[in-house]
């Protein structure tokens, strides 16, 4: 009775499909490598636009119509002014978009972030630009905006000047309810990361690959609880802030997983009704030399003190490592609270680079349990030689939309679970 | 159900799924009578197109393997069980199978595959295989069962049906059936097998294939071949019976689960099969549930019902144990329950 086996025909790594059911790809006219900003606007006419962030230039944004899932459109690619900047974060609100502006190094410009009227989606117009160039600053990395009233945003400034460079984006809140005259009305640091500040700086994470900056990376504001900010602060792990006076935010906890993790906690998504939270890093080292970069689940029925339960499980490092490029976690669906988005407390939908998309039935958050996967053959021309899906959002029909950072462009999918 | 961390939105049953098998892998088991096709069929579905990322287990007897090396080639895992019958002494060597081949799949020793196809030895009788995907936690958790397709062989089935009580519970308890050698056996002995057939089994779908060709579809979940299973009252001979009870109003599921509790206590061994879509008070969606003689597989909602009515509907295939019985069961339990103010 013994088990007889052959030689694989497949790789475990191959391309996979697996409980999610691909629409379609648009390689966006070959300007394909795409950052992690996505969103979703319902045009005057009806039309479903969905706006994205390119990773680098020369691209600056582009919008699909993707009305029919099964038949993507071009609306609108548009070009950044300098090769040296990215914009790789964007939001939309009604018929207002923001856009994030980050360049190469500090004292470049334009940094900031710009704020576009696409009530015609062929030609968005720009409403304001704000600036936030300076000799130590390299602009907005990532924004938040889903109540048409407030951008809160990772940025540096020019007055910020951070005591050791890779800490050069703090938090920072900016009123835009007239969206032509944005104005900062508060911003956060973690102590010790400025020049000036009483505290010590924070001790280094290990130089050469796991010093990658104390400094904000998401910053997620609910209307459930419009006084919270939930702040992924890269190797300072995450913050509860509390925002209800924006003048001077206040932590009310942190929680680092880091070390003997290796930081770049990216995002915090706050599940209300379960007192749960979702912690993800970000894999930035190539053949996931960085590796374990998770999902984390978090206990915060007590905000004050979010306790780690459970990860979500990921596919074996060595099947992966060795396929091009990074492998570990990223970005996730974040409920965006706007009608275009998905909301889901049990499913947890994920983007892992090289592990490609992949879908966590959290209903009990002590094991959370895979059931869907996507990992797209890599795309031609790809540098990583490799899929490395960057960022994924779900609309309000339940359509999945995941991008390649390099060259894939966009992939659309229906979730079969 | 956990008690902390409730969802708002999750059901009584858990997360509303698209489909009763969510997230799960599907299997399909093959089943037929000894030569009646079954390696051929299963070896012309690997080579399709649809046939990509399926991993088989074989189960036959003899130490030789036959069948397994016939598949070798295009199978993307092949598991043999060897020396035995699934259905008795080989079960838990399939468990162990299904849940080597799941950790594999896991941790990236094994190709993602994408279902299983377990190809059982012609003897086997598919009660216990179904029983064993109800008991084990482990396997109920990770896999699901899709289909039991039975292969009938055109030439020799009607006499084997007659003959061997193997082969007509085969045909009695699957979903879909497929009808084989049908260029040998000319039409009106075709025409004759699948009148035999739908009344031992009127649920299943029919196909037939010539030399194992046969749309792959009819062996994938939710393919062809899949059709809700509630059509006509047969009787089987054996004391094998089939019916359907339905009923409009929505069920309460302490009810419900009492009134199966009390017919699996009472009379497990002899309920078969019984599956199917309750409209359970309170739930938005159908709630699947399926009984293996005495073991029941966890219940879970559907996000959506299927197009057509709203309507609590279970097929029961019995030993001995024909509907007013169970349908009398039903309403004591119910008026019972109703008397009680619950």
């Amino acid at each position: 009775m013994s088990p007889a086996k052959k030689p694989l025909r497949r790789k475990a790594s191959d391309a996979t499909a697996w409980n999610f059911k691909p629409l379609a790809q648009h390689e966006l006219s070959g300007f394909g490598g795409m950052g992690e900003g996505m969103s979703i606007q319902i045009a005057k006419d009806g039309r479903r636009i969905l706006w994205l962030a390119h990773e680098s230039a020369p691209k600056n944004f582009t919008a699909v119509d993707v009305s029919d899932p099964k038949k993507p459109k071009i609306v609108v690619q548009t070009d950044l002014p300098q090769s040296y900047m990215r914009s790789n974060s964007l939001e939309t609100c009604g018929n207002l978009m923001a856009v994030a502006y980050q360049c190469r190094n500090v004292g470049q410009q334009p940094a900031g972030f710009e704020l576009f009227d696409i009530s015609v989606p062929e030609k968005p117009r720009s409403v304001a630009f704000v600036d936030r160039s300076g000799p130590h600053s390299r602009g907005v990395h990532q924004l938040w905006f889903c109540d048409g009233e407030y951008v809160h945003m990772a940025s540096g400034a020019a007055d910020f000047q951070a005591s050791h460079p890779l800490d050069d984006q703090c938090y920072q809140i900016f009123d835009v309810k007239n969206p032509s005259k944005p104005a900062e009305v508060g911003r956060w640091w973690m102590p010790g990361t400025r020049v000036g500040d009483a505290e010590p700086p924070p001790a280094r994470h290990q130089k050469p690959l796991y010093d990658m900056g104390f400094r904000a990376h998401n910053t997620n504001v609910y209307p459930r609880r419009p006084d919270r900010c939930y702040l992924g602060y890269i190797d300072g792990g995450m913050f509860i802030l509390d925002i209800s006076d924006k003048a001077r935010p206040k932590p009310v906890c942190r929680w680092d997983n880091s070390p003997p993790y290796h930081g770049f906690t990216h995002t915090i998504l706050p599940l209300f009704e379960r007192g749960l939270l979702v912690v993800t890093d970000e894999s930035v080292v190539d053949r996931a030399d960085d590796w374990p970069k998770l999902v984390w689940i978090l206990d915060a029925r007590d905000e004050r003190n979010p306790v780690p339960i459970s990860t979500c499980p990921m596919p074996n490092l060595n099947a992966f490592r060795g396929r091009g490029g990074r492998f570990g976690a990223h970005n996730i669906h974040e409920n965006v609270p706007l009608p275009t988005a998905w909301q889901s407390d049990e499913v947890i939908i994920g983007t892992f680079f090289n592990g490609g998309l992949r879908a966590y039935d959290i209903s009990n958050p002590y094991q959370p349990k895979e059931v869907a996967a996507f990992v797209p053959p890599a795309p031609p021309l790809s540098p990583a030689k490799s899929i490395q899906l960057n960022d994924v959002f779900v609309d309000e029909r339940e359509i999945v939309y995941t991008v390649d950072r390099h060259a894939g462009g966009l992939y659309i999918l229906e979730m079969d679970f | 159900m956990l008690q902390l961390f409730p969802s708002p939105d999750a059901s009584p049953f858990g997360r509303r799924l698209k489909h009763s098998r969510g997230g799960r892998i599907p299997v399909t088991v093959v089943t037929g009578f000894l030569g009646a096709g079954k390696t051929t069929l299963i070896k012309r579905f690997l080579e399709s197109a649809e046939g990509t990322g399926t991993a088989v287990v074989v189960n036959e007897f003899g130490e030789t393997g036959i069948d397994a090396a016939l598949l070798r080639e295009c199978a993307d895992e092949i598991v043999l069980l060897g020396n035995g019958c699934l259905c008795c002494t080989v079960r838990s060597d399939l468990q162990i199978a299904l849940r080597k081949l799941h950790y594999e799949r896991e941790r990236g020793l094994a190709p993602h595959f994408q279902r299983i196809l377990i190809e059982t030895s012609g003897l086997a009788d598919p009660a216990p295989i179904l029983a064993t995907f109800a008991t084990d936690r482990a396997l109920g958790g990770e896999f699901h069962l899709e289909a039991v397709v039975a292969l009938v062989d055109a030439v020799l089935g009607p006499a084997t049906l007659e003959r061997a009580p193997e082969a007509r519970k085969q045909a009695i308890l699957a979903d879909r059936l497929v009808l084989t050698k049908t260029d040998l056996a000319g039409e009106p002995a075709v025409g004759k097998l699948t009148a035999q057939l739908r009344a031992l089994n009127p649920r299943a779908a029919i196909a037939s294939a010539v030399d194992g060709a046969l749309d792959p579809q009819f062996l994938l979940a939710g393919g062809k071949g899949a059709r809700p299973a509630f059509l006509a009252a047969a009787e089987h001979g054996d004391g094998i019976q089939s019916f359907v009870l339905a009923e409009d109003a929505p069920v309460p599921w302490p009810a419900f689960e009492q009134t199966m509790d009390a017919l699996v206590a009472l009379r497990g061994p002899d309920l078969l099969r019984v599956k199917g879509l309750l409209d359970v008070q309170g739930c938005r969606g159908p709630v699947v549930v399926q009984y293996v003689q005495h073991l029941a597989h966890p219940p879970v909602e559907l996000a959506a019902w299927p197009a057509g009515k709203r309507q609590s509907r279970l097929v029961f295939i019995t030993r001995n144990l024909p509907e007013p019985a169970v349908t009398e069961l039903f309403r004591a339990i119910r008026a019972l329950s109703a008397g009680g103010g619950s």
